[in-house]
């Protein structure tokens, strides 16, 4: 089959060709006939495993509309061959991968069904928006499963606990070639018990669908044609927070998360509070005549509302007096003078 | 809540006594923390003649948080961002600068006399700060095209 032969990888535009097998031994050099380089590297496709028996099929649970999707069934059917898709396919098993026409960007795919067609031609291109919506169902379907086999598991059931967590992934598997190692080593992490005779409890769901937005992002930079390029990637971001509990799904969501953060790194530069007992032995006066101004009157500048003669007042070290309900809310804030900014834990003027 | 007594106190002092070339009103009557500012452009900028509408936000912890200031007219000016957001970058509104005696009135102030003089050096548009400090009459040309197109009604 053509395309059991070796991909190659170009390190300078990013392209991805099949390597020429030459079948009379002619130009079998590596040189990217995208950009000429020379900086190239045969990229390994893993092994093809047989489909699975439609009885090892993990049975998702129904709430999730689009566990059997597949989302490349529309292209499957619309695009031509020569718009650079290559494919390959065994019954039930398929392998694509897509450059683009400027060979800024590649990616590809496997997809396993059990055998059956999953076409749902009915379908509008299903990407990105319906990604979106279904990743909450997703998310419970995951989850529920994980249940399940967590309350299903006996005592002695260390076998394989997790039958589910292999299967479970693969229709979906994003094999790129920046981050294919990395991700399966991820993978590993977390899916069996290393040690089978003390198993530990797992962490599988959460781990889950930090992988499953990886696969999204992966998805949604090609598909914006854009590089890989973590930073702005905003699913990058999503995922990211995903491993902190903070899930976000849209754009608001991530804007306020965003300024969060911003708020956060603001105000660390801010001075800091005042400890409690600095606050509770500051000195306090009642209002004399010399502290209203020139027209006989004063005012609070935290409130603002006028101060009245023999008003009990908190007086800070550089002499700046306000009430003490509303200076202590200050200064368990920041410890500065609200007027002038002076410290309190200066000594006075 | 002392901070909508406070706010109540500053906003009829600003609507008995406006400072000079701002309209103060609330954005909606029941709700003290979102006001409609009307902001002149300062005579002999290239601002002037325009009416901009300032967003002012203050939030439930002012006067210990500070309020924010938007743009509502679109604005060439190297201290507002040319976006749909039209936020103002004023030093005094950082949270680490703000300092609850300070008004809105000073706030509203400060944010006109920012139309009159830019302040290049703490551009948020570095473009237009670098216009406004090498081609000032370009930067003069654009400022008075967009005021006449988005900030004079008929």
């Amino acid at each position: 089959m053509a395309d059991q032969g070796d991909r190659v990888f170009c390190h300078a535009c990013g392209g991805v060709w099949l390597l020429d097998t030459g079948e009379d031994g002619h130009d079998n050099s590596q040189t990217c006939p995208h950009c000429e380089s020379d900086f190239t590297e045969i990229i390994e496709i893993p092994p093809e495993s047989p489909p699975p028996e439609p009885t090892a099929e993990p049975h998702l649970p129904s709430v999730n509309p689009w566990a059997d999707h597949n989302p490349w069934a529309q292209e499957e059917s619309t695009r031509p061959q020569t718009s650079g898709w290559m494919e390959s396919g065994s019954p039930g098993y398929s392998h694509r991968s897509y450059r683009s026409p400027d060979g800024r960007f590649t990616f590809s795919s496997t997809t396993i069904g059990g055998g059956y067609s999953s076409r749902q031609d009915a379908q509008p291109n299903p990407m990105l928006p319906f990604m979106m919506q279904s990743i909450d169902t997703l998310f419970q379907g995951l989850t529920g499963t994980h249940d399940i086999h967590q309350t299903q598991r006996g005592p002695g059931m260390n076998v394989h606990p997790y039958p589910h967590a292999a299967g479970m992934r693969e229709p979906d598997v994003m094999h790129d070639p920046f981050q294919a190692e990395g991700e399966h080593a991820r993978r590993q992490e977390g899916q069996f018990p290393r040690d089978t005779n003390g198993p530990q409890d797992m962490t599988a769901p959460l781990q889950s669908l930090a992988d499953l937005l990886d696969a999204f992002q992966g998805i949604t930079g090609a598909q914006r044609g854009t590089a890989r390029n973590a930073a702005e990637n905003p699913f990058a971001m999503l995922s990211a927070l995903m491993r902190n509990n903070d899930a976000v799904y849209s754009q608001e969501e991530l804007d306020r998360v965003i300024s969060q953060l911003i708020d956060h790194t603001q105000q660390g530069t801010a001075p800091p509070p005042a400890s409690d007992t600095a606050i509770q032995s500051l000195p306090k006066k009642k209002m004399t005549r010399q502290m209203m101004g020139s027209d006989g009157k004063a005012e609070c500048s935290i409130c603002m509302d006028p101060v009245e003669l023999d008003t009990e007042v908190t007086v800070l070290p550089c002499t700046h007096w306000f009430h003490f309900d509303c200076i202590k809310a200050w200064l368990s804030q920041h410890n500065t003078c609200p007027h002038c900014r002076r410290s309190i834990d200066l000594p006075g003027v | 809540m002392g901070s909508q007594k406070r706010i109540a106190k500053e906003l009829s002092e600003l609507v008995e006594s406006p400072p000079e070339g701002i309209i103060v009103e609330l954005a909606d009557e029941a709700n003290l923390y979102k006001w409609k500012v009307f902001m002149e452009g300062p005579e002999g900028s290239p601002y002037q003649g325009g009416k901009f509408l300032v967003n002012l936000t203050l939030p439930t912890e002012y006067p210990f948080k500070p309020p924010t200031v938007s743009f509502g007219t679109k604005i060439y000016h190297p201290n507002v961002t040319n976006d749909e957001k039209g936020s103002m970058c004023l030093g005094m509104l950082r949270a680490d600068e703000w300092k609850p005696s300070s008004k809105i009135a000073a706030v509203l102030q400060f944010a006109r006399q920012l139309l009159q003089e830019p302040m290049p050096d703490d551009a948020i548009e570095g473009r237009i700060a670098e216009q406004y400090k090498n081609d000032r009459k370009r930067y003069d040309e654009i400022a008075r095209d967009w005021t006449r197109k988005w900030a004079v009604s008929e």
